[in-house]
Parts: C-alpha cells; structure tokens; sequence
C-alpha cells in the first residue's frame, strides 16, 4: 500500500471532464485507488464520487493506492495533477 | 458506398404514377429520347417566346396556362416555330396540367422527336409539389448498411459491429419488450434533407437469421405491433467488445457523431461482455436521447452543479475568513 499527496492545480477545481480524464486513467490499473480528503475516503475509479468531492482549485487530496501496480498508479497519477492533466 | 446517380426512365415513372397523378398519355409512346435524371421541374414559357437562353432541357418541363393562351395567341407560322424551338433539343417529357389542351402542331411535332407528352387533370402548383415529392423520394441518395435498426420509444437506433457480436439478440429482446423491429442485418437507407430514413429490404423484411435457431420471421412470431417499415435513424449504437485499455465515455460531456450519407448522425460505442444487459442500456440511450432532443444533458448540469458548488463554497470560505467578530 502506497499514499501520495496531491494537489488540484487546475483553476476551475476538479470538474466533471477531469474527474473522467481521472477514471480513465485509474481504471487502467488493477490496483485498488482511493482519495482522501480530510479524512473521507473515495473510490478513485468512480467518476460521481471523484466529482462529488467538489475538490477547488488548490485543494489538496491524499491518494493511496494498493495492489500490484500500485507504484505505476501512483506515479502517473502524481504526474497528472502536476500537469493539471495537461489542461493547463 | 453511394450507387450511381439514377436515371428513371419515363415508362417506369409512368406506370409506377399513372393513378397517383392522374396521368394520361397523349403521344404513342412513352420511350423518348431521354430518362428523367432529377425532381427539378422547367417551365419552358420564355423558350416559346423565342429566348432560347438557360433552356433546361433535361428537366420535365412543365406546360400550363401561361404557355397554353402564349401559344394560342399565335399565328399558325409563329405556332410551328414556337413548337420546333421547345423540340430544338432532347427532352425527357412533357407535362401538361389542368387537361389543357395544346395545339395540334405541338402534339406533332413532339410526335415526330418521339417525347412523351404527359396530361393530368391537376391544377399546376400542386401537380409540381406532388411531382416533387415523388421524385425527390425516387433520387433520393441511398445506401446500404449491415446492420440491426430497431425503433425504441420512438427513437430510431441502428446497432452495428462485427458479426456475431449479438446485434440479433438484443434486437429480439428488444421486440420481446414491446420495440419494433424495422430490419436485422440489412438496412436500406435513404437520405431526405438531413434526415436518414431506414428501412428492410424489400423480401428480407422482417426475418431474421438467429444462430443455433434459423431463420425466423418477426412478423409471424411477435405480431404486427413487434415490426415497423420504416424508421429515421437518430443513434447509431456501435457495439465493441470490452477491452480494458478503450478509452470508454465516462461522462458523455462530448459528443460523437458518425456520418450516413453525408448527414451527420450521433453515434455511441457501448461495450460488450457476458451479462451486461444491452436491452436496457438501449432503452436508457433512447431516454436520454430524446431528453437531449427537449435540451436537458445530464452531464452539463451535473457539471455546472459542480461548478456552482465549488464557487459557492469559496465565497463562504472568504465570508468566514473576512468575519472578525
């Protein structure tokens, strides 16, 4: 089991685009992904609970992962928010 | 695959039309010189008169009352070489409204270039927009798909993908529930304006080939409420078996579209895989669909839902932070 913290660099906040580009990209991996935010735990794969976080700009959001390709997971995922997923 | 242009061939649209438009023969033969290759019509008035420019010739041309009190007022000399000039070039044929009659010199001389002349009881107007319609449906462009076209709630939706992907089974559940089958397997298709219509081909209507089983007809086995002829096609399903690397539509915020015909057509792709239930999936895309035709998009408004509640909660945040008491 492995966390990363994160932060949402995209100005208008986790929207319901990105919280697909997200999905998309945690349902590539067989590992288990979750977000925390303060405390409340969410299945990263679900694209109604990651927009129902209603993360804003600058929000910042814990993510654990678990299972076999958890790593890669991780990284791509830590990549992604850096970038804002390359939206800018 | 678009066929070539069609060409319809004065005795076909004669005896296919005869009743409909009323229409009597006045020459001896229907085969003339040219095939009808359009629904435009002419109205050959200035060409009588002696001007001879932008005479459509490959049109149906058309004589009515203007043309008929044109020619009358002639002199016989005048009349025969009013006559030659709308014969000076191959015409399909010629249609006269109202039973007018035309003068005998005109009859002759259509007889001798061998062009069908063409007479309905009708008055002008309404003969050119029943004309029209018949032949826009005639030319209208068409093609062929392979297929399953399937009316749900009254939407029109064409399944597609490779065989043997269960395009038949969903379509037999689907008419099991009370959707009509318009064709399994072949679809002809046919262009009017922007909108695609659908349709069986005229013997294979409404059987269908189930593997294991054989051929069946829809028809005899469901009742006449199971089928439909014809059908506008709104959405084109496209079932693709599941493949965990696709890039599935999560949120549909974006529209697909597929091109028939040149019409633009919204198109799905849904995967497949042992136990999903297609049959409501379709009924759901036909829901949804037509709420989208009365505006409402689910996606946008949970969306903007979305964005309000982030905006709202900043402006709290500064109200809470700004609060010194």
């Amino acid at each position: 089991m492995k966390e990363i913290q994160v932060k949402v660099s995209n100005r208008n906040g986790m929207h319901l685009r990105l919280a697909g580009e997200l999905v998309k990209n945690t349902s590539r991996f067989s590992s288990d992904i979750r977000i925390i935010r303060n405390g409340e735990e969410i299945n990263a794969k679900s694209i109604l609970s990651v927009a129902g976080l209603g993360a804003g700009y600058g929000q910042e959001l814990k993510i654990r992962a678990e299972g076999e390709d958890e790593e890669e997971a991780l990284k791509l995922l830590k990549k992604l928010f850096d970038t804002g997923f390359s939206e800018g | 695959m678009v066929r070539k242009k069609r060409e319809y061939t004065v005795e076909d649209f004669f005896k296919d039309n005869k009743e409909e438009l009323g229409l009597e023969l006045l020459t001896s033969s229907l085969k003339g010189p040219l095939n009808i290759t359009g629904s435009d019509v002419h109205r050959p008035a200035f060409a009588l008169s002696g001007f001879m420019e932008n005479y459509l010739n490959s049109r149906i041309q058309i004589i009515a009352e203007t043309e008929t009190l044109f020619m009358r007022s002639l002199e016989p000399g005048q009349m025969k070489e009013a006559a030659e000039r709308i014969f000076s070039k191959p015409l399909c044929c010629i249609m006269i409204t109202k039973n007018l009659d035309l003068p005998d010199v005109f009859i002759d001389e259509a007889e001798r270039k061998s062009v069908p002349v063409l007479r309905t009881p009708k008055e002008t107007t309404p003969f050119i927009h029943e004309l029209t319609e018949i032949l826009d449906y005639y030319f209208a462009p068409r093609t062929k798909l392979h297929g399953s076209l399937v009316d749900v709630y009254g939407v029109g939706l064409l399944f597609t993908g490779r065989s043997g992907i269960g395009k038949s089974e969903i379509v037999l559940d689907l008419v099991e529930r009370g959707h009509r089958l318009v064709a399994d397997d072949v679809v002809e298709i046919l262009r009017r304006g922007d909108v695609v219509i659908g349709r069986g081909q005229e013997f294979l209507k409404h059987f269908m080939e189930l593997r294991g089983i054989g051929i069946i007809n829809v028809m005899d086995t469901y009742g006449i409420r199971a089928i439909r002829i014809q059908k506008r096609i709104e959405v084109v399903v496209e079932l693709k078996d599941w493949d965990p690397g696709r890039d599935w539509d999560r949120h549909g915020l974006d529209e697909r579209y597929t091109e028939i015909l040149g019409s633009r057509i919204r198109q799905l792709i849904i995967p497949i895989f042992p136990g999903k239930n297609i049959t409501v999936i379709s009924e759901t895309i036909a829901l949804d669909h037509m709420l989208k035709v009365y505006g409402i998009n689910a996606a946008k408004s949970l969306d903007d839902k979305i964005s309000d509640w982030m905006k709202s909660k900043k402006r709290t945040r500064r109200y809470l932070r700004n609060d010194t008491e």
